[in-house]
Formats: C-alpha cells, structure tokens, sequence
C-alpha cells in the first residue's frame, strides 16, 4: 500500500516539476507570405456581357470610294479635321509582343499593328510619324472611340457583331485562331484538358467570352493585359491561358517553358475600329488598307514582326457590304 | 484543536485592544496616536508621491529613448519603402539604359528601408507591432523578387517586365504602405499618449498630501484644546512643509505639462503633417511616372496626381517655405509634362518628368524631398528638446518630495516629544 502512495506522490512531484520546467515560450511572430497578384485580377463568374446579336456577316464593311492623296483630305471630311490637328491619335497596345509591345530598350511602342497604324498616317500626311500613339487597354476600347479620346482603334481587335453595335469596324486585315497557352508537360493538350483548371483571360475581349462558354467551364481569371496573363502563370497561379494565336506566340517567346497547344477554339478577324457613324474615315481606312494588302506592304509587316508564326497566309480578301 | 488553541489568543487580543482604548483617552495616549499617524501619513504620501514622479520621470526617458525614435524609425520605413517604389518606376521608366545613378537610388531607397525596419523592429512594444513589422519585412522582399524580375525581363526585351513592375507597385500600394502607415500611426499615437502622461498630475500622491495636511491640521486642533497652549510648532512646520511639497509638485509639474504641451504642438503635431507630407510627395511622384509607364488615358492619374498635391500643400502649411516652393515649380514642370505628353509628344513628357536640371520635374522633387526630410529632423528636434525641458523639472521633484515629508514626519515628531516627555 506505501509503495503505492510512494508511487502516487512521486508523480505528482514529477508532474509539477514538470511543469515549472518547461514555462510557454514568449509568442513568436509568424506571418503568412506576402500575397502577390497584378492590379485588377479577379476570378469572373458572372457571363461577360450578353449573347451576339446575330448580324449577318459582321466582317462586311463599307466600300472605298476614290482615295484622296495624303495631305489634300477633302474638306469637311473627318480625316481634314485630323490634317487639321497634324496628328492622327491612334489607341494601340504596349503589352503584346509582335502586335503592339514598347521596346523596353528604345522605350517605343512598336509592332504589327502599330506599323499599320503608322501606314494610315502615311496616307493622310504623307508622313508615317504623325501620329500619336495612346495605351488603350482591352475593356476601354469602345469607350475610347465614342468619347473621341482617339480616332482609330489598332489593337487585335476582333470584328464581332456585338462589337458593331457600338463601334464601326474596317475590312479584316488579319485571321488569328483562339489557342490554349500552357506549360510544357501539363497534360492540357486541348479545351477538353482545361476543366477544373484556372484560365486566364484579358476582361473585355471575345477570348474571354469563349472560354467562359466553355462546358464544362474552367475557373475562369479576368486581367487587365495579356501579360498580366502570362506572370500569374510563371507564379503558379493560373494553370493556362487562351487567346488570339498570336498573342500566344507573342508571350510563348518571352518564356520558354510554354507552348501554344490544341485545335482552334474560334477564329477572330482583327479590324482597325473607328467611331460610329464616321462613315468616311471607314471608307477611307478601307481604301488604305486595300492600298496596304495589294502594294505588298501588308506582306513586308508580316515579314518584318510575324515570320515566326509561320510563312504568310498572305493578307485576307476585304468584304463588303454592298450599299452606297 | 483549533478552539482549545484560539481561546486564550482571542482573549489576549481582546485585552490588548481594550488596554489600547483606554490609553489613547489620556493625554500621553492621544499625543503618541497623532505623532505616529502624522509621522505615518508624512513618509506614506512622500514615498507614494515619489514613486509616481520617478514613473513620470521614466516614462519620459522612454518617450526620448524608445518610443519618439521607434515612431521616427517607422516614419522613415513608410517613407524609403515608398520612396524605392517612385525610384523603380524612375528607372524602369528610363528604359534599358537604366543610369547607374538611377539603380543607385533605388538600392539606396531599400537600404534606408532596412535600416528603418531593423529600428522599428528593436522598438516595437507589442507582439501585434512585431507581427506587423513582420509582414512588411517578407513583403519587401517579395516586392524587390518582383522588381528583379522585371528588369530581367527588361533586359530580354521582353513586355512582360512591365507587368512585373506594374504588380510590384500594385503590392507596394496596397498592401506594404498601408501597413507600414498603421504601424507608424500607432507609434505617433503611442508617443502622444506617453507625452500626455508626462504632463499629468500624480493624483493619489496629491491626495495623501492632503489628507496628510488634514491629519496635522486636525491633529493640531486636537492639542490646542487637550493642552490648553498654543499651536504645537512641530505640528505647524510639518503643515507648512507639506503645502510647500503640494505647491513644488504641482508647479513642478505644470511646467513640465507646459513644455511637453509646446512639444506635442510644435513638435509631434508638426512632425505628423510633415511625415504625412513626404509620403503624399512620393504618391504623387509614382502617379506622375506611372502615368507614363501606363501610357494610356491619363485623366485618372491626374486627377489622382492633383488631390495628392492639394494634400501636400495643406500639410506643409507654413512648416517649411522652402518645400512649397519646390512643390510651385514642381507642379509647374508636371504641367509642361502633360503637356508634351497630351500633344503627343512622349519623349519630351518623360525628359520632363526624369530630367535633373533645375527645370524639370525630378529635380523639383528631389527639393521637395529634401526640404521636407530637413523639416521633419527639425520638428524632431523641436519635439525632443521641450521633452528633455520637461525632464529637467521633474529630474530634482522625487528626492525632494521624499526628503521634505521625512523632514515633516520628523519636525512633528519633534515637536510632539516635549508633550508627552510631560507625563514620563
């Protein structure tokens, strides 16, 4: 019986000793990594705007008339007042490489569609350089042509019905292919692969909308730029991204961990957008870019920023809606 | 046990209290309970009085050692955090021939930022701060990981370094300044706080004095009557040592209340405007350079740019003419800025805003910088004198509070010895 209490008391005396022994350490500070994420990026989940209208051939833009010399716009027109102003202001892009990209060495913004924008000024001054480029990002573009802020848009801009309720478009001058941009080795090889993915998009443009009709739908990650797309997928945040072929070439060569996978999800015909109603700089834009494609200017472009997507398809055949 | 025991104790105790009664109703009694519960109050309040000065006295060594050079530490973490941001917009701006002079900036800015959050970290009073600290200290690296990666990019020639870049600012922005504005905040309000307590005065101490004065005063009304004679003296200079303990305490400390209260308004308050100044500079810095790198609709960024300004302005007051000039000619070159940017012509709107000669934007804010940094030392400097003023007041109070009551403890012993020697 002593020996038990023996042993009882023993521990007892083990126990608080035990605990004097071993105090709470002081509270150590501990935090959670820092959160990195671009400005504006936000998981979408309501549908991005509302379903097409259904217009009959939304590529169909207005015929030329007689193309005016640079630097004699008829009086009146809308291209006078942009003589008159001595600059055409034109919304591009400064983020996708090959189309629209500054030249982090140089600080200029160049690429496909700035040097078509320049060749529009060209044939309303004779002279490439006056123009004044502007930043538009993705979502302001039709804002940016109703508010007059610029006179043309030149920005993979994809000729959609919807689009055209708002904005005027001129003929197509180039077809790229929605793709899927993904990691070497992900096993995403196709639209099928990207359910339960993360998917990443620019807010704003058609790739967005398709991605989001997808079924069953990916978790779909809205940016402001298509580069935006391409760091959150070098931070492990988004498993793929979807758009433009082009735009895809153009980021897959600034990372070569990825690759532009899969079939084509839709194709997109990219128009120079003008402000509704301004049907003489149309017909003008479109003269000009007649000019472009049949002078072989529009295959010099190709060659100078796009020989890396392949040999050229050469230019796409303009067309039109016949009205007077 | 406990009752056979505890009986002849509660008698002893009884008979004891009883002895106790009857002698304080005679004379020698009640001269023996006045002398020891005037002597007794005299030490107590002087002790109780003495120990809340010395506090005041620590607390305000803490205000100079520990909390006014933390709230600086913390100050100057907000402001050189903020200040890399501007100087890496500077540089990614300028392009790839990014200037030694310009990456120097910037490395400078994240070694002033070190330094601060190395100080602020020794001086923070709480595991909340710590932990605060502590997620500025892990987001400055992840932001300057960023940056690096956007000047690799940069050098490839690749877009996406500015996307980097413009995610760098966005953390910086939303997540490190805000935090690092908490943390400085607090402190500002921490050295506030402690000031105030400097400057209070020592209210139980304050009390037992008084009540002290009471028992002399009724003690001395007592011996008028019981012996027919006049006022005890020893009595009297105990009363009058005590009133003149109350006066030096309270005068003591409502001079040093006066000195911190000069400080707080002329130092602290100042020092608050102008820390909040320099960080509205740096804002309105980053606007007018990431307008540029954005390049896009720019009515947003100056909207953002001009609020900053008007800020600025108001805060600067007329603390430092000097910076409201620079601001002046600041704003004037951001106007040419805008307007070369606006007619289209970009080269001439980015040498506007990175230029170095007098006329340019960078040259004009690095004045603003400047003067403003000067104020701030300067507003410290006011704030850290009337401090250590207010230290020099109470420096001498605790001993002599201690060594006036002994004295009056002692002369009202004195002074009632003769009376009770009466009756040996």
């Amino acid at each position: 019986m002593s020996t038990r209490a023996m042993a009882v008391l023993l521990g007892i005396a083990l126990g608080m000793t035990g605990c004097g022994a071993s105090p709470t350490p002081p509270a150590s500070v501990s935090v959670a990594p820092a959160p990195v994420r671009p400005a504006g990026a936000q998981e979408i989940t309501d549908p991005p705007k509302a379903a097409d209208t259904g217009c009959v051939d939304p590529e169909a833009s207005l015929r030329p008339g007689p193309q005016p010399t640079p630097g004699a716009m008829p009086p009146g027109s809308t291209m006078s007042r942009i003589q008159e102003r001595g600059r055409l202001i034109v919304g591009v892009d400064q983020n996708t490489f090959m189309f629209g990209y500054r030249d982090p060495a140089s600080g200029q913004l160049e690429g496909f569609d700035i040097d078509l924008a320049r060749e529009i000024a060209r044939r309303i001054f004779g002279d490439p350089n006056r123009i004044d480029l502007q930043v538009v990002e993705a979502n302001q573009r039709e804002s940016a042509l109703q508010s007059g802020q610029v006179d043309l848009v030149v920005r993979t801009y994809s000729i959609t019905c919807e689009r055209k309720q708002t904005v005027d478009f001129s003929t197509t001058y180039y077809y790229a292919n929605q793709k899927i941009l993904a990691r070497k080795g992900s096993k995403i090889h196709s639209a099928a692969d990207l359910s339960g993915k993360r998917v990443c998009a620019v807010s704003g443009t058609t790739s967005l909308n398709r991605v989001f009709d997808l079924n069953p739908r990916p978790t779909l990650i809205g940016v402001t730029a298509w580069t935006d797309c391409l760091l959150m997928m070098q931070q492990g945040q988004v498993d793929a991204i979807s758009t433009d072929d082009v735009v895809l070439k153009g980021l897959a060569r600034q990372d070569p961990g990825v690759d532009v996978v899969g079939g084509s999800l839709g194709i997109e015909p990219y128009g120079i957008g003008v402000k509704k109603g301004s049907d003489d700089l149309v017909r003008f834009v479109n003269g000009a870019l007649d000019d472009i494609r049949s002078d072989g200017t529009w295959e010099r472009l190709y060659d100078r920023w796009l020989s890396s997507l392949g040999p050229s398809p050469g230019p796409p055949q303009p067309k039109y809606r016949d009205t007077p | 046990m406990t009752i056979t025991t505890g009986t002849p104790l509660t008698l002893d105790a009884h008979a004891s209290r009883v002895w106790v009664r009857r002698f304080a109703r005679t004379t020698p009694g009640l001269v023996v309970a006045i002398g020891v519960v005037v002597a007794a109050s005299c030490v107590i309040a002087g002790a109780v009085s003495a120990a809340a000065l010395n506090m005041r006295i620590a607390e305000q060594r803490a205000v100079l050692d520990h909390s006014e050079p933390f709230a600086y530490a913390a100050q100057n973490l907000y402001a050189a955090s903020s200040a890399a941001d501007a100087a890496a917009a500077t540089a990614f701006l300028s392009g790839g021939n990014q200037t030694p002079l310009m990456r120097a900036r910037y490395q400078q800015a994240l070694a002033a930022a070190a330094s601060a959050l190395a100080d602020a970290t020794a001086g923070a009073p709480d595991a909340g701060t710590r932990k605060s600290l502590a997620q500025v200290s892990a987001q400055l690296a992840t932001y300057t990981g960023l940056v690096e990666a956007a000047r690799a990019n940069n050098v490839h020639g690749f877009p996406i370094g500015s996307a980097y870049l413009r995610e760098a600012s966005s953390s910086m922005q939303t997540e490190l300044l805000p935090g690092a504005e908490n943390i400085y905040s607090a402190d500002l309000a921490r050295v506030d706080e402690a000031q105030r307590r400097v400057g209070s005065l020592p209210k139980i101490g304050l009390a037992l004095l008084v009540f002290t004065l009471a028992a002399i005063v009724v003690g001395s009304a007592v011996m008028l009557r019981r012996t027919n004679r006049r006022f005890n003296l020893g009595l009297v200079a105990a009363g009058v040592i005590t009133v003149l303990a109350i006066v030096g305490i309270v005068g003591g400390v409502r001079l040093a209340a006066s000195d911190i209260e000069r400080g707080r308004t002329e130092g602290t308050a100042t020092f608050g405007q102008l820390a909040e100044a320099r960080i509205l500079a740096q804002q309105a810095r980053t606007d007018e350079t990431l307008q540029l790198i954005t390049r896009g609709d720019i009515t947003a960024s100056e909207k953002s740019y001009f609020g900053h300004i008007d800020d600025l302005l108001a805060r600067i007051g007329t603390a430092s003419p000097v910076a409201t000039e620079a601001v002046q000619k600041w704003v004037a070159s951001h106007r040419k800025q805008v307007n070369a940017y606006r007619t289209g012509d970009y080269p001439a709107a980015v040498d506007q805003a990175l230029g170095t000669d007098a006329g340019a934007s960078g040259a004009q804010f690095a004045v603003v910088e400047t003067s403003l940094r000067d104020a701030i030392e300067q507003s410290r400097a006011t704030m850290r004198g009337y401090v250590s003023d207010a230290g020099r007041y109470l420096s001498w109070m605790p001993i002599a509070t201690l060594v006036l009551m002994t004295l009056a403890a002692t002369v009202a012993v004195v002074g009632l010895w003769p009376r009770l020697r009466e009756f040996l």
